[in-house]
């Protein structure tokens, strides 16, 4: 069976400096898969590539994501096929609720899957049963997104939208930095419950802290803009005790 | 003597509005794409405890110009004045915000807000804003703060990750921007107007 997501030879810029220098990496459906690696391997280029955030050029390399080339779609396309990114720094939009944020997305995705509308009394029964879902007060529905939020609020609100969109491959962007012990039990809640054999995960990090709830099926370690390690849990606890200097 | 060619905005602008003792006066300004215009607006509050909400709203595209000139005087004392102008300019349009709130000496225990916050679309949009304060007496409430800035494209950027398409983004953006001084009743003209900016 063909893999949800290929990545092969990918190099990639930000203005002149090339961040990543050839990276190989393939996700099979149902897979976790953790990339480790130092600050400045590549981890939030890797990310930003996937999810097309603008100002990064790829130079060279192909990215199929379920068959199709990943790289020509917009961030909204990538979006409607599944890939959902949950950001190491969430972003603040004032004006605007998390309710009215969240039906603009879900309303604008069955556009682009040529379905009808969802019903304003279906959506917000779904927008409720996924805020219980990640132990999300209920009054946050009405909170301007992410605007005053703590560290773990916002994180907690990734995993809420990321439950609430139910993505085929969700990319977990430091997703555990700066995260108290029982906000990381509901990340890896949200992740755990995720998973099937369809959907897949790739979760990038240079802690271990959050593979400690959530098991990986592979781990990668990047590094200077390469995987230069692919192997089990076992590499984990090599990290753990050597750092990265090792590989 | 000394400030060579400078010509003072205000000179000559009448005060079209004048508030008395315990009055109270609430005007929005809308202007919408389309037109150009001068607007001058000014306001004498002459009346112990008087009150003035102003609003405004503009939305530009095209070659159009749009001038707002707010005056805004306090003569007597425990006065509030409350002003807030949000405008998005596209297109190659020009719009200046001249605004100036004076507090004469008698008005002690004035409170006065001057707010303008401005979008730009484009490269060629322009605009210039100088909010200015004259303040004459010594216990007072007063400030100004004027910002002119861009979409922001980290929040767009997030947006889209969650399939939000980039003009709807926009849009989004553009309206919350907007919220604090559309009129009620007018949001759906509104928006009608941002989206086909």
């Amino acid at each position: 069976m063909d893999n949800l997501l290929e990545i092969k030879n990918l190099h990639a810029r930000i203005g002149d400096k090339e961040i990543l220098r050839g990276i190989d990496l393939s996700i099979g459906r149902g897979e976790i898969h953790a990339v480790m690696g130092p600050n400045g391997a590549g981890k939030s280029t890797l990310n930003a590539v996937l999810t097309g955030r603008p100002d990064y050029e790829v130079t060279e390399g192909t990215v199929l994501y379920d068959g199709k080339d990943l790289l020509a779609m917009s961030p909204e396309e990538r979006s409607w096929a599944g890939l959902f990114l949950s950001f190491q720094y969430p972003v603040e939009i004032p004006g605007v609720t998390i309710t009215a944020f969240m039906k603009a997305a879900v309303q604008a995705r069955r556009k682009a899957q040529g379905l009808p509308e969802m019903k304003t009394p279906d959506f917000l029964r779904l927008l409720k049963e996924k805020m219980a879902f990640v132990q999300m007060k209920p009054e946050f529905a009405k909170r301007e997104v992410n605007v005053g939020f703590s560290g773990g609020e916002k994180k907690r609100n990734e995993i809420f939208q990321m439950a609430l969109l139910d993505p085929t491959l969700s990319i977990l962007d430091e997703t555990d930095s700066g995260l108290d012990v029982d906000a990381l039990k509901i990340v890896a809640d949200g992740v755990n419950a995720l998973r099937s054999p369809e959907k897949s995960a790739i979760i990038i990090t240079h802690y271990q802290k959050l593979l400690e709830y959530v098991q990986p099926d592979v781990v990668h370690v990047l590094k200077d803009g390469r995987i230069v390690r692919t192997g089990g849990r076992a590499l984990i606890d090599a990290i753990e005790k050597d750092g990265f200097d090792q590989f | 003597m000394g400030y060579g060619n400078y010509k003072d905005p205000f000179a000559g602008l009448a005060p079209a509005y004048t508030v008395g003792a315990g009055e109270r006066l609430d005007l929005t300004f809308v202007v919408l794409p389309g037109e150009s215009r001068d607007i001058d607006v000014a306001v004498d509050l002459v009346g112990e405890g008087a009150e003035v909400n102003l609003r405004g709203l503009y939305l530009t595209g095209g070659d159009e110009r749009v001038n707002f000139r707010v005056l805004m005087h306090h003569r007597a004392p425990g006065c509030v004045s409350r002003q807030l102008f949000n405008g998005i300019a596209g297109g190659s349009s020009r719009v200046t915000f001249e605004g100036r709130i004076v507090v004469a000496p008698d008005a002690q225990k004035t409170e006065a807000y001057q707010e303008n916050h401005n979008i730009l679309l484009s490269d060629q949009a322009h605009v210039e804003t100088t909010p200015q304060l004259e303040i004459y007496a010594d216990d007072v409430k007063c400030s100004h703060g004027a910002t002119i800035g861009r979409l922001d494209g980290d929040a767009l950027f997030y947006m889209r990750t969650r399939g939000i398409p980039e003009d709807e983004a926009k849009v989004l953006q553009m309206l919350s921007f907007l919220a604090p001084v559309i009129p009620a009743g007018r949001e759906n003209e509104v928006e009608q107007a941002v989206r086909a900016l």
